[in-house]
């Protein structure tokens, strides 16, 4: 046989809806070439069981390219598969070998409902960019580009916390199921520009009181989500959280 | 867990009520601001560390230089009952938040994975380094400190015999023979090692952490914060436990 088809079983997480009790099916699925993004494997093994007359595995996905954050697919226990700075679409099926056993799981938080199968809810994110994750632009005629000079230096530190796709792998990936990675990207991102200054001290604190609301874990600091993440957000801005925190409770004039 | 929390969280709501109070428990009742209180009843600890280290290290002076320093100390009075008290609510803050963050925390996950693996590199303490251990180091801190309170400042571990201590014709006991006393019995010696090393492990992670939940990190510094709180955890660790091994191997 040919070295680029693999042959695998998946076990995949099945799952009727929000309240039903779910569980593992495995699936045998033959002839996966490894050229196909794992999502692509993930569409065959739909056609296979359409097929048979059984429901297809709901996942979610839409741009299929690394820029959406809707992949959200724990595979082996890894966040987006065993890859650094990879998310699950961008995954080839030339990382597994022929007879693997695949193992597939929503990511788990109690702030990520499961919807159905490997789909979960992740508005928890939405509300807390929301609560604060936004500049306030007024309108009228289009600024001049370069009326507010921004150092480079600062350009590419918010840039990074920028490159966060919302993808909640971090959460996934934490053992507090903390979304202190991708609060602080984002927190850290308006805080460095000046176009973010306005509502650089309400922002913090709503955020981080959404946050809590909706019942993410706290963060003890173990560096997992860093090593998940697939925009390679560093934690160097969940000391930025911090540190906004703590100086908008303690100095801000409201 | 869910009345574990309601319990733990009495004090804040109590605290809450009281006038002036209001803004600075919302500040530190926030996921944030709990770790921002552990952080800080951390690094307070670890202040009182080097204290206790610095003061016991005077047992290698001598009896009459040890002795000196234990009761100058004592003679502190109502000021060291006042640090004794500071040093129990640090404790107290420190463990209840710990207990009350790890269990908001395993709510957060809700179910565990079926299988989880780590991106992050090997280390050396196995299951993802010692921000995993945090838990277990500390309650084998605990127990040691239960043990060390009670064979320090009760005298009234019956496995130890004092007598070498309280022979002398003082009504203070002699510190000096009370802490060789103490320490050369096996059962104790084993158990301060192994308080000692979790206190190494707990803290090598601890340090770093606290740092960063204060808001302390810059890639500058990185390398020299993390290796520095390494080397301080381990100071400290090897400080208390070459005490211990003075005690047992001590003649005379
Ligand atoms: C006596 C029982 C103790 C328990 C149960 C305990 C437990 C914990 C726990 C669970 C954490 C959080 C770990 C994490 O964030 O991943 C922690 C952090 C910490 N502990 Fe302890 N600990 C104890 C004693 C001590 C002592 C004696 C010291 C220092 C002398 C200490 C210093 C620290 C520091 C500096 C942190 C870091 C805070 C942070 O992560 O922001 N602990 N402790
Ligand atoms: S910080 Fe990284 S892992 Fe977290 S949501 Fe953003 S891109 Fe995903
Ligand atoms: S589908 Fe858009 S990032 Fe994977």
């Amino acid at each position: 046989m040919s070295t680029d088809v693999l042959n695998l079983n998946l076990r995949v997480w099945r799952q009727a809806g929000p309240n039903a009790t779910g569980g593992f099916k495995t699936y045998r699925l033959n002839g996966v070439s490894t050229h196909m993004s794992f999502l692509e494997m993930l569409d065959v093994l739909n056609e296979q069981l359409i097929a048979q007359s059984e429901e297809p595995v709901e996942f979610d996905h839409d741009c299929r390219e690394g820029i959406c954050g809707m992949c959200s697919l724990m595979i082996n226990g890894q966040a987006h598969g065993p890859d650094n700075a990879t998310t699950t679409c961008q995954l080839h099926m030339r990382r597994f070998k022929d007879g693997d056993t695949i193992t597939i799981e929503p990511w788990r938080a109690a702030a990520f409902p499961v919807v159905r199968d490997l789909v979960v809810d992740r508005s928890a994110f939405d509300r807390i960019i929301q609560a604060g994750g936004f500049v306030s632009i007024n309108t009228g005629n289009a600024p001049d580009g370069n009326a507010i000079p921004v150092p480079g230096v600062k350009q590419e530190v918010a840039m990074d916390g920028a490159a966060c796709i919302g993808c909640g792998a971090c959460v996934a990936a934490c053992k507090n199921a903390s979304a202190m990675l991708f609060v602080s990207a984002k927190v850290s991102q308006l805080a460095i520009l000046p176009q973010g200054h306005p509502e650089r001290n309400t922002r913090v604190i709503n955020m981080v009181a959404q946050m809590d609301k909706e019942g993410f874990g706290s963060c003890t600091n173990t560096s997992e989500c860093e090593a998940a993440c697939p925009a390679e957000v560093s934690v160097a801005h969940i000391a930025r959280l911090n540190r906004e925190y703590l100086r908008a409770s303690i100095f801000a004039e409201a | 867990m869910n009345a574990l929390l309601r319990i733990l969280s009495l004090p804040v709501h109590l605290l809450a009520k009281v006038p002036g109070l209001g803004p600075f428990v919302k500040v530190l009742s926030t996921t944030v601001g709990q770790k921002i209180l552990m952080a800080l009843t951390g690094l307070s600890l670890c202040g009182f560390l080097v204290a206790h280290l610095g003061g016991n290290l005077k047992l290698y002076a001598g009896e009459q230089s040890f002795n000196d320093y234990a009761h100058a100390l004592h003679s502190l009075g109502p000021l060291l009952a006042a640090a004794e008290v500071g040093l129990f609510a640090m404790f107290a803050l420190h463990i209840g938040l710990a207990i009350s963050t790890a269990a908001m925390n395993r709510i957060a996950r809700q179910k565990d994975y079926a299988v989880k693996e780590t991106k992050q590199g090997v280390f050396i303490l196995p299951n993802g380094g010692a921000s995993n251990w945090m838990m277990l180091t500390g309650l084998l801190i605990l127990v040691f400190l239960a043990t060390h309170i009670m064979d320090m400042k009760l005298k009234a571990n019956p496995g130890v015999d004092y007598s070498a201590a309280m022979n002398t014709e003082k009504i203070v006991a002699n510190e000096y023979h009370a802490v060789k006393a103490v320490l050369s019995t096996p059962l104790n010696a084993a158990i301060y090692m192994v308080g000692l090393v979790a206190l190494g492990i707990h803290l090598s992670h601890g340090v770093r952490s606290a740092l960063q939940t204060l808001g302390i990190n810059h890639k500058r510094w990185n390398l020299l914060l993390k290796l520095g709180g390494i080397l301080f955890a381990w100071g400290i660790a090897i400080g208390f436990m070459s005490l211990v091994v003075w005690a047992m191997s001590y003649k005379g």
